[in-house]
């Protein structure tokens, strides 16, 4: 079992290369300032655990990362596209074949089971693995004809990550993906995220202010207000099953 | 099916109840435009093959006697396609087993071959050809039905004095009698009028018409001038005691189809048109607020790479179901209730065969009518939605900001429960959407007022016309005008307590360029039988000199009191004179003039003559006076009011009944679907608040009573302003029916308001406490767990 870290190796283009973005909300007197010119380079398959405290733009990093939201200034490149610049169309077909997404509050359709809430991506992505497949690799073959209300936290979370590394995105963004859950839920949770990365070579990205769980990561970035404050590179990765909080 | 749609189907199950809701005012709009639209295809397309078929004439007029020789002049007039001549008798019929006394209108069969125009359509039984068949006769198929008649059986009429008994041969129809009713009524009475044709030879000798005629119909090469045709068939017949030639737009069994199929048109806009725009309305609030409640799950699918354009169309899919299902409900119910409907015409009006024929235009129109309101119904909705940035519609909407009401900031709040507090909070916190549901109720309350104003103008002028115009028992019709001799013989008849004279002439009022033709009415000055009413009901007493005319002939001729009109008479000595307009009266039925009877005999330059008379009959010697009404020859029609009163109830009241009812089913409907779907939203987005209340403490009922609270306010504040929106429909709905031919005044009861609250209220009630069982079943964790 190969764990080599890929920024060992000669680098190759990077996946994201942010130079002095920021993103501004509001005008006037209630301007607020969310990212204040962030720089950053991600590479293929790596992990990096964003921390900081509330409100230091970690969200809105995410978001601009996933293409949910354009930024006010700077330049964000997802390999040769500018994602700074893309219009609606360019940013949805970018969301649908590259990103995979994972929210603090799972986000599913509430009317479908946990197999329909997959099958929902896999059946607008170009290369999709089945959602049964998906499932499996998050450990939820047996509850795949569940609706998100007869599942627990956990579960519900890892329908979410299923849905979201189905269509093999090269890019996985989770913000809190373990804010609503407990310690054991959340391990098993953060299990599931380290194994597509690790499986899939997704590069992925996880946002959290728990710092324990900066142990699985690569690297990892401090936020404050809106600045990149602190890179961190972890010489050895844990895996999640040993951490505890 | 995609997975999107499978979503789509499982929130419409939980929204089922609202969908339906939604789906039945569609419904309700539908099947009315559809009801509309195919009678009115049903009936003009009926009429046309019928007409075209059976050759009906397009310009028709009666006089006194020409020889046939006049026919070839008659063909040769420029413009004239075909000509067909022949009699028609005014007689008695005697009918056994009847008391009141019957009259027929017998017209004539060519000597040879069938008729060239009008012609019959043979029901049962068979026709009369060649010159044989003596003492045959055929009859039309509704007074034959009215009396039970069959061929082969008999039926005895009085022909100029002579008693004379003829079998029936056939049952028929003619064109010219699809609305068999005597002439000059409203109202058809099938009992006691009947048409009947029978061999020329045979009448023209009962009637002294021998190788002459006394009516006249022909047909127009296609782009002939009607009006000049008219013109010369008027000058060719001028020596001929000619009565004035009139078109089918004059003709007395056409207009009547006619006027139906225009108030039928007016029914086909007004009513839907209101329904769809509320069903529009109420699409637009149950999307809104689905959309609002699935404000993340929108964020999610554009997160993962949905395109703004498949989110639209799924939600605008879901509009669309709902209007599929209201297209189907509505064709159903169109096509239910469409062939109820024909069947209902069978009763006035006699075609060969009357189909109910759906109009599929109307159908393809409606789903696109429909679909457009959805859209507009949705489009905002949508629209907000996908404009909305995802990673910010991810988050949760801000808590929303209260203040204290106003009456709790005037001081007086301290007097309400907390219930009903937090009931005024929640309208204040949001007046738009407050606004929207009192207008949606307001709504609901109008719409209920409109059918019932049909039913009360409708009321209004039968008593108008029955009780305030006429007030004898009886109109009898001389054969012939008679000398003042014949008023003081109608008097000496058995029973009779008063009568008053009646003189009519055929004439041509024109004004400029502007002309109507119609029948005069002479009425003594102080007439208390017969009244001439004014717009504010009271009576016009007729002046010495001057016309009176109903307000609407006026309009039509554009003539206002103190213009002169001229005036032509079609009959007699053909005067001609100019009259000053002196006063306007009320109708509500086609128009009519009047002078007084003594003025309009001497222009008419006869002398002293009667055409009838109005009289009061006393009860007890009902039967002895009819007995001498039908012994007496020179009387050629009775009318008796409270037979057509009669008549009229179990015939157009019945149907006008029906239809009314139907609306007013739609319009309850239409109410209960506007008032629970207010509820059903109002109860969604106050569910974490009102599950919080029951967390903490409070009792089902108190919780339901700030939702009741709630509604009852919104629906009081609703019902005035409803009533006014719904005497606004009411009145706009009237107009666009309302013509020359018909018109229905705007009556707005107490009773109606009445009703109207009632239903909105009741419909508030019940859906208050349906919205309270679902509190009932409220998923307490399941609510404050889901982040709304
Ligand atoms: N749509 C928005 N409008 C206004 N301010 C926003 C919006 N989104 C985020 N912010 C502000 O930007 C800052 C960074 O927010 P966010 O990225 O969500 O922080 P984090 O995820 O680290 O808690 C905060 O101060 C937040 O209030
Ligand atoms: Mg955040």
């Amino acid at each position: 079992m190969s764990s080599a870290s890929p920024a060992s190796t000669v680098t190759p283009p990077p996946v994201f290369q942010v130079r002095g973005l920021t993103k501004t909300y509001g005008e006037g007197e209630a301007v607020v300032r969310a990212l204040a010119g962030v720089d950053l380079d991600c590479h293929a398959g790596e992990f990096i655990v964003v921390l900081g405290a509330s409100g230091s733009g970690k969200s809105t990093l995410l978001n601009l990362l996933g293409g949910l939201d354009s930024p006010t200034g700077g330049t964000l490149r997802y390999r040769d596209q500018n994602l700074g610049t893309a219009d609606e169309a360019g940013l949805t077909l970018y969301r649908r074949n590259s990103v995979g997404f994972v929210f603090q509050f799972y986000n599913l359709i509430p009317s479908l089971t946990a197999r329909e809430n997959v099958a929902l991506i896999t059946e607008i992505a170009p290369d999709p693995m089945t959602p049964e497949e998906a499932l499996e690799l998050v450990g939820l073959g047996a509850r795949m004809d569940h609706f998100p209300a007869q599942l627990s936290g956990g579960e519900q979370q890892r329908v979410a990550i299923a849905r979201a590394i189905a269509k093999r995105p090269a890019v996985l963004l989770c913000d809190e993906p373990t804010g609503a859950l407990d310690v054991r839920t959340g391990i098993v949770v953060l299990e599931a995220i380290e194994r597509i990365n690790r499986e899939l070579g997704t590069l992925t990205l996880v946002i959290t202010h728990n710092a324990v769980i900066s142990d699985m990561a690569d690297r990892v970035l401090t936020l404050s207000d809106g600045l990149i404050t602190q890179v961190t590179a972890n010489p050895q990765r844990k895996p999640a099953s040993g951490l505890r909080w | 099916m995609s997975l999107l749609d499978r979503k789509l189907l499982r929130d419409l199950r939980a929204l089922k109840s609202q969908a339906l809701a939604v789906a039945l005012v569609m419904a309700c709009g539908l099947t009315m435009m559809i009801m509309t639209r195919s009678l009115i295809l049903s009936l003009e397309s009926t009429r046309d093959d019928y007409y075209r078929e059976h050759r009906f004439a397009q310009v028709f007029a009666k006089l006194k006697r020409a020889p046939h020789a006049v026919t070839e002049q008659l063909a040769a007039i420029p413009g004239v396609a075909a000509v067909q001549t022949g009699i028609a008798l005014q007689v008695t019929l005697d009918l056994p087993g009847m008391a009141e006394p019957a009259t027929g209108l017998i017209q004539s069969l060519p000597e040879r071959g069938e008729l060239n125009l009008n012609r019959l359509h043979l029901r049962s039984g068979r026709m009369l050809v060649g010159r044989g068949s003596t003492g045959e006769i055929l009859a039309g198929e509704a007074f034959a039905e009215a009396n039970n008649l069959k061929p082969g059986d008999e039926i005895s009429a009085v022909l100029y004095g002579r008693r004379q008994t003829f079998r029936i041969a056939g049952i028929v129809l003619s064109p010219e009698f699809v609305f068999e009713a005597p002439p000059g009524a409203a109202l058809p009475n099938n009992k006691t009028y009947g048409v009947f044709w029978m061999p020329y030879r045979e009448l023209a000798a009962a009637s002294n018409l021998d190788g002459a005629f006394n009516q006249l119909s022909l047909t127009l090469v296609p782009g002939a001038a009607e009006q000049s045709v008219i013109a010369a068939v008027d000058r060719i017949l001028r020596p001929y005691g000619g009565r004035g030639a009139y078109g089918r737009e004059s003709h007395p069994s056409h207009t009547r189809v006619r006027d139906e199929i225009n108030v039928l048109q007016g029914l086909s806009v007004g009513f839907p048109l209101v329904f769809l725009s509320v069903a529009a309305f109420m699409t637009n609030a149950v999307m809104s607020r689905q959309i609002t409640l699935q404000r993340e799950q929108i964020a999610m699918l554009k997160a993962c790479g949905f395109a703004n354009r498949e989110i639209g169309w799924h939600y605008f899919k879901f509009a669309l179901v709902i209007v599929v299902a209201g297209t189907a409900l509505g064709a159903l119910g169109g096509v239910a209730l469409g062939h109820q409907l024909v069947e209902m015409y069978h009763l006035f009006f006699r075609f060969p065969q009357l189909d109910f024929r759906l109009a599929k235009g109307v159908l393809v129109a409606a789903i696109l009518v429909c679909s457009l309101a959805a859209v507009i119904g949705v489009w905002g909705a949508v629209r907000s939605a996908v404009r909305l940035p995802p990673a910010e519609a991810m988050r949760p909407e801000p808590p929303a900001s209260f203040r204290p009401a106003l009456v709790e900031r005037i001081g007086i709040g301290r007097f309400f429960t907390t219930p009903f507090r937090m009931a005024l909070r929640n309208i204040g916190r949001r007046p738009a959407r407050a606004l929207l549901t009192s207008l949606a109720l307001a709504l609901a309350t109008g719409i209920l007022v409109v059918p019932s104003s049909f039913r009360d103008g409708i009321n209004h002028v039968l008593d108008f016309q029955w009780d305030l115009i006429q007030r004898q028992t009886v109109f009898v019709a001389l054969i012939e005008p008679g000398p003042p001799r014949a008023l003081a013989d109608l008097r000496a008849l058995p029973g009779v307590i008063t009568a008053e004279p009646v003189r009519a002439a055929p004439v041509e009022l024109r004004a400029g360029n502007r002309f109507r033709r119609l029948g005069l009415n002479g009425l003594p000055a102080g007439s208390t039988l017969n009244r001439v009413i004014d717009a504010h009901n009271r009576e016009i007493a007729l002046p010495p000199h001057g016309i009176v005319l109903s307000a609407k002939l006026a309009e039509v001729l554009a003539v206002r009191p103190g213009d002169a009109l001229q005036v032509r008479v079609l009959d007699g000595k053909r005067p001609e004179f100019s009259v000053p307009v002196v006063a306007l009266s009320e109708d509500f039925a086609g128009t009519a003039a009047f002078m007084e009877i003594g003025a309009l005999n001497r222009a008419l330059g006869e002398g002293d003559r009667i055409s009838g008379a109005y009289l009061t009959v006393a009860g007890g010697r009902w039967t002895e006076f009819l007995r001498a009404t039908k012994e007496t020859p020179r009387i050629g029609n009775v009318v008796i009011k409270q037979a057509i009163r009669d008549g009229f109830r179990k015939t157009t009241a019945e149907s006008i009944g029906l239809i009314q009812k139907i609306y007013l089913t739609f319009a309850t409907v239409v109410a209960f679907g506007i008032v629970y779907n207010s509820a059903r939203i109002s109860l969604s987005e106050r569910q974490r608040e009102l599950a919080t209340l029951r967390v903490i403490g409070f009792s089902r009922g108190e919780v339901g009573a700030v939702l009741v609270g709630e509604l009852t306010l919104l629906t009081l504040a609703a019902l005035p302003f409803g009533l006014v929106i719904g005497s606004g429909l009411a009145s706009a709905i009237i107009q666009t029916v309302n013509n020359e031919f018909v018109r229905l005044p705007l009556i707005l009861t107490p009773a109606n308001y009445a009703f109207a609250v009632l239903v909105v209220s009741v419909a508030s009630v019940l859906s208050a406490l349906l919205a309270c069982r679902r509190l009932n079943h409220l998923d307490l964790v399941g609510v404050l767990k889901a982040r709304d």
